[in-house]
């Protein structure tokens, strides 16, 4: 309920700042949705269990769910890697409008 | 054994061209000949083992076999002939081609013929449809460059060939994925076998349409047929091998080999045998207008390809048997003629027939040769190619069904080979005959002349030796019709009807021949009105107009309108599929615990500002907060990594977003309040159907039997407790490899983009002059308290993400975060700096990618020593005392992640931080020219600091180091 919630929040603030003018808010509209794509990856798992799956200390029976969170690990870095690429993009040449000024 | 040998040693050869050539130029092409020549002789060893008694070489390797991929190559009779064709006539022209061309190197050329002959040859030793059809796509494409060598004016000519010719790819694509469903196999020899076109006459026509568009493609058969004479813009080498002797076959081998399936379908009899005659017959009709020799043979090709294909469609034993023979003699004679003409055409400097004087005195042994291989092309007695037509007449006369169909059939075949006959002389007097003279360079040497003679003569050597040919044709005629049967070629079969139509042939051809200055009359004008390539320019033009129409009916210079539409179409669906009210499972356990409603207001609470903000670093810093508390969720989730990757994440792109924010202006563009309102809707859709979506779709089921088992023996596995680690580097590094190589392009991506558009200046300039005079504008004075962090935080974060790296396998860590540490480190060596120019790291940041992924491929190339790409290798290394090292192959991997993060945050951080040569030019003020003229040790300094990950700053302490 309370992830759903987080990701219903964080897809319409994405949604938005996608749909407005200038690169920058798209960036910004885009890193909001891909935090909300990492959070349901890690709702499709079994959220239930919460403790670290670090297997020194952790049981098998508690332990979170692990391939989400592998899954999510990648996401990070790749969605990060993206998103420095689009910054990159807003300042090429000129401003980062990406409309005709009319 | 042997067939992977054939195929490998081609290989090798393809990669020894450019040694060969550099060392042997043009000659290199005898050593290639040599090899083309063993293979030749080895493929030739296995003849009266595969045709004497019957057996078939086949070799498997298998690939996926859960999906039944493997490599199948498999030799029966027929692969056999085109594998000797191949292999021959590749031998021949090799050796050829070292005449053919002026002294100097032709790396290109050769390692090219190499590889089209290892595609041609992969081609007809191919036993799975998927193999089949990729190398008959690399035929294809080597055509293609073969071509374009020949430069600028070849440009346009490779291009319709690919195109065309990529075009009936895609046929044969489609013909082999229906097979395959059909059959359940991509196995061709299976394929064949259980493959009925009677069971379902839909799907046969579908089948059949298909693969005769590909054959029709590539074996240039009408209205297709346009092609090959455009190709003939390639050199005379690459005509005679791939547009005389063999690529244009394979269109042939292609029918022939899908005979014992459609051999009896009376779709495919007429439409080759319809298609194949009409090409003969204007194919030969186009030959006997053209004064270019070269040209005139294209055409020569397109008739007699239009007559095996007419004699395939006919599918009886004896027709198949004609075609395997006739294939044999037209490779021979069209490939001497082709190499007679390029003689000829290089010692004249012209091969126009209006401009040849009458060479029969100048070049005798050329001329001797070009009509014996014309002879053989006429079908005149004693040699190969009147046996064969001879053979296709008699076997068009058998053609099942009513008898006068068989001698209406016969009869095209006749008005064909009498224009044949009469193009063959006009050709050989064209270039011979009427007055005497001399040619320009005299007559060829007897190693440019050795090529042509050989496959002249064989017509002429294996008319008389005919009995060895026979087992050949009967094995050939077993694989394609299922038939036993046995050949008796021979020169004379008595008096018969096929004797009578050889006699019609001959005798109408000689007066078309005699009475040649009529027929050019005749024949000297525009036969259609259109000419093939530019109907195929037109449909080109044609379909990119189209394209570009309908392109527009859409576009937008602003991705906003795009963006709507598929997020509407996509909220819309989700909002529909709900509305349906689709049964979902309860939850098994509670997912929501009463902290999760703090996370939840956090994010609502910096979403709404990020929303409601018109400052841009306002927004960027709000985003950031958005993602704390996203790092928060992660770790009440217990994802330890994940809360720190996220959090580091966070902090790195707010660093990068500082130096881009700082050339843009300072607040949003202006969005009028209607159109804020649309993306509010939208934006509303869209956020109650993820939350929809996420609520009542997740979250509904217990542990997967993937993470079940990872949890439990992860440890066992893989030495390390750290799930998630082991996970990224053990079990699924493939995918982390993936992962790296696309940041990898990002970085790279980045520093084209950089490279090719300068960066915008911005606000830049006029914001650093406004401010100058203030102390707390000048990056010197202002950045002293981030310097005296920096210097003793720098080391300290180098050793951080070193023990990172080398824990991450058991504890959090690992070479994602331990990279996004150390650039951190980095960020803050950057943002201590006193000017931008200091401020560059001088690392090889392009160099550390590539690095990144060589070593993480190495390490798992290593994991071949185990049996498979990136299995992790364990070691225990004693340790001094009492203990080991458990060392794995993972921590190379995860150095190599390491390295390419790394990499690519040092590209963002400098290409993007770096000033613009403006401000390297124009000191802006007092404070900014110290940078460099008056720290003259600051340069070598800076690079070493800045290497360590440290930003200290000894010209601090330096009298000139500006004011205080």
């Amino acid at each position: 309920m309370t992830l759903a919630l987080s990701i219903g929040i964080l897809v319409a603030g994405g949604v938005f700042m996608l749909l407005q003018r200038g690169m920058i808010r798209i960036v910004l509209g885009f890193i909001m949705l891909s935090h909300a794509v990492n959070l349901l990856l890690m709702s499709a798992g079994v959220t239930s269990r919460r403790d670290a799956p670090l297997m020194d200390t952790a049981d098998p029976a508690t332990a979170a769910d692990p391939l989400p969170q592998a899954f999510v690990l990648t996401a990070i870095v790749i969605a990060f890697a993206i998103t420095i690429y689009m910054l990159t993009l807003a300042v090429a040449r000129s401003d980062d409008d990406t409309e005709d000024p009319s | 054994m042997i067939l992977p040998v054939l195929l490998g040693v081609l290989v090798v050869a393809v990669a020894a061209t450019p040694l060969l050539d550099r060392g042997l130029g043009r000659n290199a092409g005898w050593v290639l000949a040599g090899v083309f020549g063993t293979l030749a002789a080895v493929v030739g060893a296995q003849g009266p083992a595969v045709l004497g008694r019957g057996e078939t070489l086949e070799f498997f390797v298998p690939w996926m076999p859960t999906i039944d991929v493997g490599l199948h190559l498999r030799l029966d009779g027929t692969s056999w002939l085109f594998a000797m064709l191949v292999l021959g006539v590749g031998a021949l022209v090799m050796a050829y081609s070292t005449r053919y061309f002026p002294p100097g190197r032709r790396t290109g050329f050769y390692a090219l013929m190499t590889a089209f002959a290892v595609a041609m040859l992969g081609l007809v030793l191919a036993d799975d449809v998927v193999v089949m059809f990729v190398f008959w796509e690399l035929t294809t494409i080597c055509s293609f460059l073969l071509i374009g060598l020949s430069g600028e004016s070849a440009n346009r000519p490779a291009v319709r060939t690919f195109i065309l010719t990529g075009l009936g790819g895609l046929a044969l694509l489609a013909a082999v994925v229906m097979l395959m469903v059909n059959a359940g196999t991509s196995r061709l020899s299976t394929i064949l076998a259980v493959t009925d076109w009677q069971a379902s006459p839909g799907w046969s026509v579908a089948v059949a349409l298909l693969v005769i568009l590909a054959a029709f493609t590539k074996s240039a058969q009408f209205p297709f047929h346009y092609w090959l004479p455009d190709a003939m813009a390639a050199s005379t080498p690459v005509s005679t091998y791939l547009h005389a002797a063999t690529m244009v076959k394979a269109g042939i081998y292609l029918l022939m080999r899908f005979t014992p399936v459609f051999g009896d379908f009376p779709l495919w009899n007429v439409l080759l045998i319809g298609t194949g005659l009409v090409t003969a017959f204007i194919g030969a009709l186009f030959a006997l207008q053209r004064t270019d020799l070269k040209e005139l043979l294209a055409y020569s090709t397109v008739s007699q390809l239009g007559l095996l294909v007419a004699i395939i469609g006919v599918g009886t034993p004896y027709a198949l048997a004609a075609a395997g023979v006739h294939t044999l003699a037209h490779a021979l004679f069209k490939a001497s003629l082709f190499m007679l003409m390029g003689v000829v055409d290089t010692r004249n400097g012209t091969r126009d027939i209006r401009q040849l004087p009458g060479l029969w005195r100048a070049m005798p042994a050329t001329a001797t040769l070009m009509t014996i291989a014309a002879l053989s092309m006429a079908g005149i007695p004693p040699l190969l190619g009147f046996v064969s037509k001879e053979a296709i007449l008699d076997a068009m006369l058998g053609l099942p069904g009513e008898p006068w169909v068989g001698v209406l059939v016969a009869l095209g075949a006749v008005a064909a080979s009498a224009l044949t006959f009469a193009y063959s002389f006009r050709m050989v007097y064209g270039a011979f005959g009427g007055t005497p003279g001399t040619a320009k360079h005299g007559e060829a040497g007897p190693s440019y002349l050795l090529a042509p003679a050989v496959t002249a003569l064989s017509g002429l050597v294996l008319a008389f030796a005919l009995p060895v040919l026979d087992p050949l044709v009967d094995r050939l005629v077993l694989d394609t019709t299922g038939t036993a049967h046995e050949s008796h070629l021979a020169l004379w079969h008595g008096f018969n009807l096929p004797l009578l139509l050889s006699a019609i042939v001959i005798g109408l051809g000689a007066v078309l021949a005699w009475q040649r200055v009529a027929v050019d009359r005749v024949l000297d004008r525009q036969l259609v009105p259109v000419q093939g390539t530019q109907v195929f320019e037109g449909a080109y033009r044609g379909v990119i107009a189209a394209g570009v129409r309908i392109g527009r009916l859409t576009a937008s210079n602003a991705p906003a309108p795009y963006l709507a539409a598929i997020l509407l179409t996509l909220g819309g669906t989700a909002i529909a599929v709900t509305l349906g009210r689709p049964e979902v499972p309860a939850q098994p356990e509670p997912t929501t615990r009463p902290t999760d409603w703090l996370l939840v207001a956090l994010i609502l609470v910096a979403v709404t500002a990020v929303v409601v903000t018109r400052s841009r670093l306002a927004a960027v810093a709000l985003v950031g907060v958005a993602g704390f508390a996203v790092a928060l969720w992660f770790l009440l989730l217990g994802g330890f990594d994940l809360a720190l990757t996220q959090l580091l994440v966070e902090i790195l792109t707010v660093v990068v977003a500082v130096l881009v924010l700082r050339r843009l202006p300072r607040t949003f563009h202006p969005t009028p309040r209607a159109r804020r309102l649309g993306a509010g809707v939208v934006a509303v859709i869209m956020g109650v159907a993820a939350g929809l979506a996420a609520f009542s779709l997740t979250g509904r089921r217990e542990m997967s039997p993937a993470s079940e088992y990872f949890l439990r023996n992860a440890e066992e596995d893989t030495g390390g407790t750290n799930v998630v680690n082991t996970i990224l580097v053990d079990f699924r590094a493939l995918d982390t490899l993936g992962e790296l190589t696309v940041l990898g392009v990002t970085g790279l991506i980045i520093i084209g983009v950089l490279e090719s558009a300068r960066l915008n200046h911005g606000r830049l300039p006029e914001k650093v002059a406004g401010f100058a005079q203030n102390v707390v504008f000048s990056a010197r004075e202002n950045s002293l308290i981030m310097r005296t962090v920096a210097r003793g935080l720098g080391p300290v974060l180098a050793l951080l993400s070193l023990y990172l790296l080398l824990r991450g396998h058991s504890a959090p860590g690992g070479g994602f975060i331990a990279a996004l540490v150390g650039g951190a480190g980095f960020a803050l060596a950057y943002l201590a700096a006193p000017a931008a120019a200091r401020a560059r790291i001088r690392l090889p940041y392009p160099r550390l990618i590539a690095a990144g992924i060589a070593v993480a491929g190495a390490s798992g190339i290593l994991g071949y020593l185990e049996g498979s790409f990136l299995r992790p290798l364990h070691l225990d290394i004693p340790l001094p005392g009492d203990g080991y090292y458990h060392f794995t192959t993972a921590l190379v991997f995860d150095v190599g992640v390491y390295l390419a993060v790394i990499g690519v945050l040092l590209t963002a951080l400098n290409r993007l931080g770096t000033e613009d040569d403006i401000h390297a030019e124009e000191p802006l003020g007092p404070w900014a020219e110290s940078t460099d003229e008056d720290d003259p040790d600051a340069e070598d300094e800076t690079n070493d600091e800045i290497d360590e990950g440290t930003a200290a700053e000894p010209d601090l302490a330096s009298p000139k180091g500006g004011r205080r």
